[in-house]
């Protein structure tokens, strides 16, 4: 490993080593690239972007009196029309992306050995599992919507006893206002959809990496850092959803 | 087409440690949906506020493997790792200020 981080630092558009301009000092204090670098405190202040988000998110709940209960909201099954499976589906989501971004760190171990079919394959994997995830999220959204569910309109509505009971458009026609608590729907679509939105970019960013791959520009430069970056996001992105999925579906 | 930036005893045990990782992570997703599950149907009664913490426990530990191994932090340089981490007590403060303060809306609301 050491040897891998005391390569010198190349230009990524130069494709060649540049000299070392630090002043005064042979290396570089933190023994990690630039780009390397850069990419970890862009997800530092993605997160805070994110956080910023959930933390709203937990304040409107909390100073609520009453909200829905996942397990009575989340349980549609595609291809089980009618069947309740609570947290079913979305734990299929959370594991085809932990998979996904698992394929591609082993994508990142065979761009270390410069093994260019290995980093292919497992680059192919990864972004089969961000789109397979992409089409689940399109599948959940649309469930939602289709049953009357909208950004400032909550068919879901508290019993008596405080119970989580639904509003069927079907038999009783559109909602004009909200029953249950109003913004449900906003923080849902609103948090899930830009985090699916970093995993549409995810998939883009890693489509281009592997045309890159294919096309050896990684083998030329003589080594596959891109890919490491793109791993670094591709994981951030696996990681954000570690906790939407403890906000909207655990907790 | 290796090229040796790795031997293949290092390169053994890497691999090992990413798919470890991984079935760590899936035994601990298994086990947040059964206590998802088991309170919903199960165990109704049984405090949701002992649920919700081992929930957020359970998380943290997901997200320290995914950081760690997957992102590669553990093996990066102590400062570089400081430099990451010590942002995030900013994090920790709005978590504990929004709390309170969502708490205070509810218990201002008329009803």
């Amino acid at each position: 490993m050491a040897e891998l981080l005391d390569e010198k630092v190349h230009s990524e558009h130069l494709d060649m080593p540049v000299p070392n301009n630090n002043e005064g000092g042979e290396d570089s204090p933190m023994k990690i690239s630039y780009g390397k670098s850069m990419m970890w405190y862009f997800l530092l202040s993605d997160a805070f972007t994110f956080s910023a988000f959930l933390i709203a998110y937990g304040a409107i709940r909390l100073s609520s009196p009453w909200w829905p209960d996942p397990n009575m909201v989340f349980n549609g099954m595609p291809f089980m029309h009618g069947a309740k499976v609570p947290l079913g589906f979305v734990t299929v989501m959370t594991s085809i992306l932990i998979l996904s971004s698992v394929f591609v760190v082993r994508a990142v171990q065979e761009g270390h050995r410069m093994n260019k079919k290995g980093v292919m394959f497992w680059m192919f994997l990864g972004i089969l599992g961000g789109v397979a995830f992409l089409g689940c999220q399109a599948w959940e959204w649309n469930h939602l919507l289709h049953d009357g569910m909208r950004p400032f309109i909550n068919i879901y509505y508290a019993s008596e006893a405080g119970e989580t009971l639904k509003y069927s458009v079907a038999e009783n026609g559109p909602l004009d206002k909200t029953l249950g608590p109003p913004l449900f729907g906003a923080l849902f679509f609103g948090i899930t959809g830009f985090h699916g939105f970093h995993v549409f970019t995810g998939v883009m960013l890693n489509v281009i990496g592997f045309i890159q791959t294919a096309n050896g520009t990684y083998e030329r430069r003589g080594h596959y850092e891109m890919i490491e970056k793109l791993g670094l996001y591709w994981h951030f992105v696996d990681l954000v959803w570690v906790f939407v999925f403890l906000a909207f579906y655990l907790l | 087409m290796a090229s040796g930036h790795l031997d293949d005893a290092a390169y053994q045990s890497q691999v090992w440690a990413v798919w470890k990782a991984t079935i760590l992570l899936s035994i601990v997703t298994a086990v947040e949906v059964a206590i998802a599950l088991g309170h919903f149907y199960f165990f109704p009664e049984s405090p949701r506020f002992l649920v919700n913490v081992m929930m957020v426990l359970a998380t943290l530990l997901k997200a320290f493997f995914i950081v760690g191994e997957f992102m590669h932090l553990k093996y990066e340089q102590r400062a570089f790792i400081i430099s990451l981490g010590v942002p995030l007590i900013f994090l920790v403060w709005a978590i504990i200020a929004f709390s309170i303060e969502g708490n205070y809306w509810l218990s201002m609301r008329p009803e």
